[in-house]
Formats: structure tokens, C-alpha cells, sequence
């Protein structure tokens, strides 16, 4: 995959913006990234197989993430997968947490945070 | 952390379910996944945890299989749907974008469910109607006849100046077969009730007498034995044997092989069964049995002066009817030469026989077609309004989409892929509500439309469904699809919802033009049948048909050989049924009213010039015997009735009625004149008495002039009895048949109905027609009422902020009331001209099927205007009151 610059790959969808948040904690496995996910969404975002893998595979090929090889066997199971976050895949998360952050900005600035929505305002 | 090596064969299979591009990479991944969700669950101890897992992965499952139908590598992370923003290059078709579109459209539906469930119900309604109707007209009008090349085939029937439906002379007929150059072949049918003997009870089948031609020029074949030879139906020689239908060998021998060989009694003489035709074969006139021409049941049958078969006939391949026609003319010509000395003007009427089968019911048909297509387009116009009502207040995304850079086939393509899914769905379902609409129709269709080919929805109807579903999609979507992505992208990003155009002549106003003009129509339509029906309820018979029971019976030849036999016969049997209790009268009669029988007969009135048979005046004529009139309650206004001593051998009498006497003796009394019936040979009658006139053929007739002969003077082996009873006519049939039976046992009796029947019958085919058209007349109004309600809501709604400006500057209610109503009537009223010109057109097309009513029946055509115009005005006054009671305050705030 070709190197594309960190802002041609924004906005992220959810999915992947959960992911990478889970990973820029260190290496995870499929279904503990899948769990963590759920934990720190309060539930909010649940993913299946096809959804974590789907996008797994794609932040690979865009080379957000790489596949952790000769790891240590720190649980004894060498047999599951281990992903970790790649400098790149930092950039475009800082990057994409940075325009969150302008746009929570722009909401506080309109007092639309904090207080309780005015009705009726649409 | 997983406890086993390997994930188990269940979450292995599951993982096979995602697609290839993901199972390729991470097959054992997935599974394992799958094995610590359910691992996890089971221990979270939820007993229902199982079917969450199950709901998630199938959930995930199907996104995923969606997601890698959409992709197209390199597959971006960011967004490609709605998530986020609507952002999305929309290029012309693809298969990405259809689908996209399909579950739009699905979403938009969902979001919708009443919307959705009122369209779904109005197309299935509108398009199984058509349906079904199709079915009908595929079924009588499209498929060919069941018979090899059907359309070779040919009726040829009598004909002279005044009429082309009476029957041939069989001689005739075989001289045209004989002599013709452009049929392959010509055969004898006639169809009458044979009396078959020799079972539990004497019982009565339709025979057709044929010549052996008439069913090989149909194609017929046969299951067991054979069917005619030549010679086994050659006049004057021919054997003695039978053919039966397959449905009769079922229903009457139980479909026993060994029936060929076995002897029937039919009309009193043995007959040896040689043959079964197969299942599939049916004659053109329904049939129980065929028997050779050659026994015939009269000796007259065979005379060149009585004409009393049709003939069949196949052309030769490449001549048409008219040639056929034109052949048989001439040798007519030539044989009145032979045989009459030229003066006989009788000749043939060559016709299709699919046309002379269906002809009588296209009209029926085609009406009812008429009244289902008009309704389905009210439905359409319905739906595009409300298509269109969505279309305006989806004008703002449709805007951002293509502030985005949408274009606008995609935008036009996508609102049409919604109207085509809801229109097929609906055809769908119209399909299946049309197949209980078809046995709907054939149980309430008059029973003169011929049902000839299979009531299945074949290739054709099916087509012909979604054709229609496709067009009605295309018809209820093009409004919104068009008008609705004309995009005004700063007006619409303003926020102002108000600037759909408020012309007269804009889209939704056209729409309802429509819709109301084709109300009219089929409620003009529905008014005339409606009026036709009200003037054919006040017809006067001319009798009283209550309380009367009426029956028919025809004595075997063979057993009652002379006349001294069957008078003997009669006479007993009409005492006994005027013996038997419960009957205070009863009388024969040669053709019971609107029985379908009559007789007719050339005269010649006293004081009246000698005249040519075919050119003198014609008479209804009718034998009966004494006291039918007061059986029948038909008023004797001078003379008598015929008496005891009207006898053979005393002088002939007749009565006739009114009609009869005023036009052969105007001015002068007919009791005492004389008249001869041109009958053969001529008979000459003396006039006993006069009576009032009835309908005798239709209720539609005119009244003609009609001649009562005396039944004992002009005995014959086939009669009707008419018999006044005290109480209901239809307890009284067990009484009929003992008194017939006590007579003799052996002989059948059959359409044993009450006269009311028969004045019920002949107004039936109407009265069916105007409740089916009414029923459509109806739905058209009410569906007709919503559409203007819709439009006049909306258009009341799209103007509320003008309504609040006026009302702010101090305009009064009714002020603001009169503004909106004027809008509102300006439309109506175009409408119902528009309308009202379409139903005059319509009154034409039906006139001929109107009864006492003109095709612009005043009544009707100021009539249902005015009630259409009052509903329409309500429709739109609801919401004009509704818009100019609002707080002026509220509407502008609301901007």
C-alpha cells in the first residue's frame, strides 16, 4: 500500500477510531481489542468478527497497524494474533483526535455542552 | 486464555459465513473470537445469552457480507456512507450505487411504515383488480380456442334481411359441403335435451347430433374406442351409437372401461357406446354427449324446408371467413334455384367462431377493464401526491446532496428505484389478491361470458402484472422523482420550505385535475348503468311472475309415435297437475317467457294482400293450452280463452294479443277475423279472443305482436307447463314430478324454476355489471375525496406563512377562508368540465347497453358533478378553516 498523507483518511468511522484508541494502549488481540472496545464505549460500540477483522484488515493495508511477529509467549496461547499501532497510524489518531477536539470546541463555544439542550432548537 | 488449540466446528462454521477476503486472512482468528463471545456469555451465566450472541454475529454477518459488496479496493477507512456525513460522489449507475439505493429505500420505508402500508394496500388492490380482470380477458378474449388451427374454424348459420343467428336446413348443408371450394371440410351440429332412460330415474343430458365431420374438423379425440364414421352418421342410414364426454363417462359410469360396447336408452331407443373423448376436449356448445345426425329425433330434421341445425366449418388454409362467406352464398343462391324456384332469400352467415363464442362478452369486459385501469390511475395519482408531499420536505437533503455534487440522474434515479419497489412489491401481492379476485368475478359474471381458456395466470398474465407494476411505479414516481430534485440550492439551504410554485397549472394541481376528471367519469358511467337498471326494475311484464312454478319435458318419439299417444299423455298428466293440492291453476305453454324459447311464424291477416312467405310480417308464436292466461295472470281484454271443444277437427283457433290486433285490424275488432300462419303446410286460424301483451324473449324488447295457438290442435311431444300455486313455487317441484310420473315413470323432467327466476335472470347480467362498476365508481370517489384532502392540506400548509403575513396585516378569517376556497374551486371546477366531457364520451361507448336512458342522461351528468364537486369542496374547506383559525403569531414564529 502506498503511503497516503494522515488527512486523506479523515473522518475515521467509528470502528476504526475505537480501535485505534484501544491500541495506542500497547499490543492487543483480536477479541480483547473487541471487549476493551465494548468497556470503554460503555456498550455503546459493540463489533463482531466481521466488523473488528473487516477493519483490522483495511487499517492494515493502510498501514495503521502491523501484525506483532515474535512475540514472546507471555500467556502461552502463540497462536492468537497481536496488533499494535504504527507511528503512522499514531499521526492519523492524533490528527483525527485533534479534530474532534476543534469540533467539541466549536459546541462549547455555543454553550451546547454542559447545559441541558434547549428544546424545540433544531 | 482459549482453553482448546483449535477453536470448535461450530464457531469454524460460523467464521465461514463472512466473506472470502476476510475468511482468506483470518479464519482461525474469526473463530476463535466466536468461541470466546459464546465462552463468555455462558459464563456470564445469562440464560439468554446464546440468542445474543446469535443476534450480534448475524447482524455482523450481514453488515459485513454488505460491506465487501460496496468496496472497491483500495478500501478507504474514512466513511463512505451516511455515518458521518452524506458524503459520496454519486457517478451514473452502478450496481454499488443500485443496491445503495435499494437500501435507502428499504431504510426510507422502515421510517414510514403507514405511508408504506397504505401504498403497498392501494397497488395490490389496484393492480390485482387489473389482475385479475386480465385473467378474465386473457381467458375469454386472447386464448385461442382449444382446437388445432382454431382459426379456421367457422360457425355457418341461417340468415336472411332481418336476422343472421337462426338455424340451416341439414340437406342444405350437406349440398354446401358437398359443393364448396374453400372449406376443408363442413359438419352438422345441433344441440338438444335427450331423454336417457333406463336407471334409477329418468334423467336428461345434452346431446349434440353430428355428422361425423363436425367432430373431426374440431380435432376430437378419444380416450377408449372412437369417435363417427361416415356412414354411422349418414342421413337415412347410420347405426345406432353414441360418444360420451369425459366428464360425463366419469360423472355418470365412473369413468368403467368396459362401457364401450355397453347399449344407452336415449330418447327411447338403445344406442351402443363406441367411444370416450378426452378430458381436454370440449365442444363449442357444452355438451354430455354426441349422437349421429341420423337420429335425430324428427324426421323433420331431415327436410331441406325446416331449418333446424348449424353447421361447423374449417376453411382451407389461406381463405378467410369472407371468402368462405362469399362461397356459401353462392351455392345457397344456386340451391334456392334447385329447390324453391328462386324465391327463397334464405342464405348462410358464415362467422369466426372464436368471435361468435366471445363477441357478446368483449363489451362486458372491456368495461370492467375500463373501470379497474381508471381506478388503478386514481390509486397512482394518490401515491405520486404523496410522493410528492414527501418529495418537498425532503428538499433540503436532496439540495445538500447536490451541493455535494450529487447529480441529478442519480438523485431522480434514486427516488424512482423507491417508487419501482413499492410498485413491484405491490404487484406481488396484486398477483395474489388477483387470484381471489378471479374466482370473485367468475362466480358474479353474467353467464353469457364464455370462459374458454384456463383461469390460471399464465406467462401472459403474469407479464402483463408487472408490466403494469412497472408502470404504475414508473406513473406515481415520475411526479416526485422529477419535481422533487429540481433543486434550488439557495433557496432550499435558506430554509424556506415555501417555494414550491402556487400556480394553477403546477404538478399537484395537475395531478388532482386528473384524478377528479376520471371520478366523474366512472361515477357517470356507474350513474348511467345505475339509471338503466332503475328504468329495466319498472319494465312490466305483462304477467305476474310470483307464485308460478314452471318446468319442461319432451316425450320420446319412439314411444309416443302418434298423436292420439301423446294427446293422450297431456291430457291425463295436465289433469293430474291441476288435481294435485297446492296448485290452483296450471296450463302448457310452448316457450315459458324469458325461457330462451320462442317460435316465430309469417302471416297473412284477413283483409291483407297475398304476400311472399319471406316478405310477410312475422309473429311470436306460441301453442298453449286453456287457462295459461289465467295461470299467467295475463288479462283477457275481448273474447275467450280457448275451451274444451277446441279440439282436432274442430275449426283452428288462436288468440293474439293487443299488439297483433291493432296492427293487422286497426280500428276494428279482431275476435271473429281469420289470419293464415305460412307455416308447412299453411294453417288457417279463426281469432277467438284478444289478450294484453307481454315480454316473451327479453324484458328489453319492445312488445311484438304475438299469436296463441291451441295446444290440443297443434299437439307436439315437447311442452313447458306453467303451473300458479298457493303457496312458495319451489315446494311445489316434488308435486310437479309425481304428477308427470304417475303418468309415466320413465320421463325426465327438467329446468323445473320458478318464473321469478327467469325475470331475475334476464335482469341479472345488469345488475352485476352496475354493482361491480358501482363498487369501482365508489373506490374511485373515496380514494378520488383523499387525494384533494392531501393536496388541499398541503398546499393550505405550504401557504400557512402567507396566511399569517394577511392575517397580521388584517385580513379577516373569511377573508383568508375565501382566498384558499377560491384556489381550491378554481381546480374542482376544471376538473369536473374536463370530467364531464370524458363521461359524455364514456355514455356513448355504453349507450348501447343503456335501457331507457341517454348516453348524456341529464341527471347523471348534473348529478354527479355536483356531488362530486360538494366532496371535493369539503375536502378542501377542512383545511382552509383550519389554516385561517391559526394564530397568525404561531405560523410566523414558526419560520
Amino acid at each position: 500500500m502506498s503511503k497516503k498523507s494522515p488527512e486523506s483518511l479523515l473522518p475515521l468511522t467509528p470502528a476504526v477510531l475505537h480501535i485505534l484508541l484501544v491500541l495506542a494502549d500497547g499490543e492487543r488481540h483480536g477479541y480483547a481489542i473487541a471487549q476493551e472496545v465494548e468497556a470503554m464505549s460503555d456498550g455503546q460500540v459493540r463489533m463482531g468478527p466481521g466488523t473488528l477483522y473487516g477493519s483490522i484488515l483495511r487499517m492494515t493495508d493502510s498501514d495503521l497497524l502491523e501484525e506483532v511477529t515474535g512475540r514472546p509467549k507471555a500467556d502461552g496461547d502463540e497462536r492468537r494474533r497481536y496488533y499494535r499501532l504504527t507511528p503512522f497510524g499514531r499521526q492519523v489518531l492524533t490528527l483525527e483526535l485533534a479534530r474532534l477536539t476543534a469540533v467539541m470546541n466549536v459546541a462549547r463555544r455555543k454553550q451546547l455542552l454542559g447545559a441541558p439542550l434547549a428544546e424545540g432548537t433544531a | 486464555m482459549s482453553d482448546h488449540p483449535r477453536p470448535t466446528r461450530l464457531s469454524r462454521l460460523l467464521a465461514r459465513c463472512y466473506p472470502r477476503e476476510l475468511r482468506e486472512e483470518y479464519a482461525d482468528e474469526m473463530a476463535r473470537f466466536i468461541d470466546d463471545a459464546r465462552r463468555d456469555s455462558r459464563n456470564a451465566g445469562n440464560p439468554f445469552g446464546a440468542f445474543g450472541v446469535a443476534a450480534t454475529l448475524t447482524r455482523d454477518a450481514l453488515v459485513s457480507l454488505a460491506a465487501s459488496m460496496r468496496h472497491d479496493a483500495p478500501r478507504p477507512l474514512r466513511s463512505r456512507t451516511s455515518d458521518v456525513l452524506l458524503v459520496k460522489t454519486f457517478r451514473s449507475f452502478s450496481m454499488e450505487a443500485f443496491l445503495q439505493d435499494i437500501k435507502y429505500a428499504l431504510r426510507g420505508f422502515a421510517r414510514r411504515p403507514a405511508f408504506t402500508a397504505v401504498a403497498l394496500i392501494t397497488l395490490a388492490l389496484g393492480i390485482g383488480g387489473n389482475s385479475a380482470v386480465f385473467t378474465l380477458i386473457n381467458a375469454v378474449l386472447l386464448q385461442s380456442l382449444p382446437y388445432p388451427n382454431p382459426d379456421q374454424l367457422v360457425y355457418i348459420r341461417g340468415a336472411n334481411e332481418t336476422s343472421k343467428q337462426h338455424l340451416v336446413s341439414a340437406p342444405d348443408l350437406l349440398d354446401l359441403r358437398a359443393r364448396n371450394r374453400t372449406f376443408q371440410d363442413i359438419g352438422i351440429a345441433r344441440t338438444q335435451s335427450v331423454n336417457l332412460t333406463g336407471g334409477d330415474r329418468p334423467d336428461r343430458v345434452i346431446g349434440n347430433f353430428v355428422s361425423a365431420s363436425a367432430l373431426a374438423l374440431l380435432g376430437a379425440t378419444t380416450v377408449l374406442g372412437r369417435t363417427f364414421t361416415e356412414e354411422e352418421t349418414r342421413i337415412g342410414a347410420g347405426e345406432q351409437v353414441v360418444v360420451l364426454s369425459y366428464a360425463t363417462w366419469q360423472a355418470r359410469y365412473g369413468g368403467r372401461a368396459d362401457i364401450i360396447g355397453q347399449k344407452l336408452m336415449l330418447n327411447g331407443r338403445p344406442h351402443t357406446v363406441i367411444g370416450v373423448t378426452v378430458a381436454s376436449f370440449q365442444d363449442p356448445t357444452p355438451s354430455d354427449l354426441w349422437l349421429p345426425i341420423s337420429s335425430a329425433p324428427s324426421r323433420g330434421w331431415f327436410d331441406r324446408n325446416s331449418p333446424t341445425v348449424f353447421g361447423v366449418g374449417r376453411l382451407k388454409p389461406g381463405f378467410t371467413v369472407a371468402d368462405g362467406q362469399k362461397d356459401l352464398a353462392a351455392i345457397m343462391a344456386q340451391l334456392a334455384a334447385e329447390y324453391h324456384g328462386g324465391n327463397l332469400k334464405e342464405t348462410v352467415a358464415v362467422s369466426d367462431m372464436r368471435e361468435s363464442m366471445v363477441g357478446g362478452a368483449r363489451f362486458t369486459l372491456m368495461v370492467l377493464f375500463g373501470a379497474v385501469v381508471a381506478v388503478l390511475l386514481i390509486a397512482c395519482v394518490n401515491i405520486a401526491n404523496l410522493q410528492l408531499v414527501r418529495a418537498s420536505t425532503r428538499q433540503r437533503e436532496m439540495s445538500i446532496r447536490a451541493a455535494m455534487g450529487a447529480n441529478r440522474t442519480r438523485l431522480v434515479a434514486q427516488t424512482l428505484v423507491e417508487s419501482l419497489m413499492l410498485a413491484v412489491a405491490g404487484g406481488v401481492l396484486g398477483v395474489i389478491i388477483g387470484q381471489f379476485g378471479i374466482k370473485f368475478l367468475v362466480r358474479v359474471m353474467p353467464g353469457n361470458v364464455p370462459i374458454l381458456g384456463a383461469l390460471e395466470p399464465d406467462s401472459r398474465v403474469l407479464a402483463f402484472s408487472f408490466a403494469l407494476a412497472l408502470l404504475t411505479g414508473v406513473l406515481f414516481g415520475a411526479p416526485a422523482a422529477f419535481s422533487g430534485t429540481r433543486t434550488n440550492l439557495q433557496g432550499a439551504l435558506r430554509m424556506r420550505t415555501d417555494t414550491t410554485s402556487t400556480g394553477r397549472f403546477n404538478v399537484r394541481n395537475v395531478l388532482v385535475i386528473s384524478e377528479l376528471a376520471l371520478c366523474v367519469v366512472l361515477l357517470a358511467v356507474a350513474g348511467l348503468f345505475t339509471r338503466s337498471m332503475q328504468s329495466l326494475q319498472r319494465i312490466e311484464t305483462g304477467f305476474n311472475a310470483e307464485q308460478v312454478l314452471t318446468a319442461e319435458f319432451r316425450l320420446p318419439a319412439v314411444k309416443y309415435d302418434d298423436n292420439l299417444k301423446i294427446r293422450q299423455f297431456m291430457r291425463t298428466a295436465l289433469e293430474r297437475l291441476r288435481a294435485a293440492p297446492g296448485v290452483v291453476s296450471a296450463a302448457y305453454v310452448g316457450a315459458v317467457p324469458l325461457s330462451g324459447n320462442y317460435d316465430n311464424v309469417p302471416y297473412l291477416a284477413q283483409g291483407q294482400t297475398d304476400i311472399a312467405p319471406d316478405k310477410a310480417p312475422r309473429s311470436l308464436f306460441t301453442t298453449i293450452s286453456n287457462q295459461y292466461f289465467r295461470t299467467m295472470q295475463i288479462p283477457v281484454l275481448a273474447g275467450r280463452d280457448f275451451q274444451a271443444d277446441d279440439v282436432m277437427g274442430s275449426e283452428p283457433v288462436a288468440i293474439v294479443n293487443k299488439i297483433f290486433a291493432d296492427k293487422a285490424w286497426p280500428g276494428e275488432t279482431a275476435v271473429g277475423k281469420t289470419v293464415r300462419l305460412q307455416l308447412q303446410p299453411a294453417l288457417t286460424v279463426r281469432i277467438v279472443g284478444v289478450v294484453g301483451a307481454i315480454k316473451q324473449y327479453t324484458l328489453t324488447e319492445e312488445t311484438q305482436p304475438q299469436l296463441y295457438a291451441s295446444h290440443e290442435q297443434n299437439i307436439g311431444i315437447f311442452t313447458s307447463v306453467v303451473m300458479r300455486t298457493a303457496g312458495d313455487p319451489n315446494a311445489m317441484s316434488r308435486a310437479l314430478h309425481d304428477a308427470i310420473w304417475s303418468v309415466d315413470r320413465d320421463q325426465p323432467i327438467w329446468k323445473v324454476r320458478s318464473l321469478q327466476s327467469l325475470v331475475d335472470r334476464d335482469l341479472s347480467s345488469t345488475r352485476v355489471s352496475v354493482s361491480i362498476i358501482s363498487a369501482f365508481a365508489l373506490l374511485a370517489l373515496l380514494l378520488g375525496t383523499i387525494g384533494v384532502y392531501g393536496v388541499m392540506s398541503f398546499a393550505v400548509q405550504l401557504r400557512s406563512r402567507e396566511m399569517g403575513i394577511r392575517m397580521a396585516l388584517g385580513a379577516r378569517t373569511t377573508q383568508v377562508l375565501s382566498l384558499i376556497m377560491r384556489s381550491g374551486l378554481e381546480v374542482v371546477t376544471i376538473a369536473l368540465i374536463i370530467g364531464v366531457a370524458g363521461a359524455m364520451a364514456a355514455g356513448k361507448f355504453v349507450q348501447s347497453r343503456l335501457y331507457n336512458i341517454g348516453p348524456s342522461d341529464p341527471a347523471t351528468m348534473l348529478g354527479v358533478p355536483l356531488l362530486l364537486g360538494a366532496v371535493a369542496l369539503l375536502a378542501c374547506w377542512l383545511p382552509a378553516r383550519r389554516a385561517a383559525r391559526v394564530d397568525p403569531a404561531v405560523t410566523l414564529r414558526g419560520e
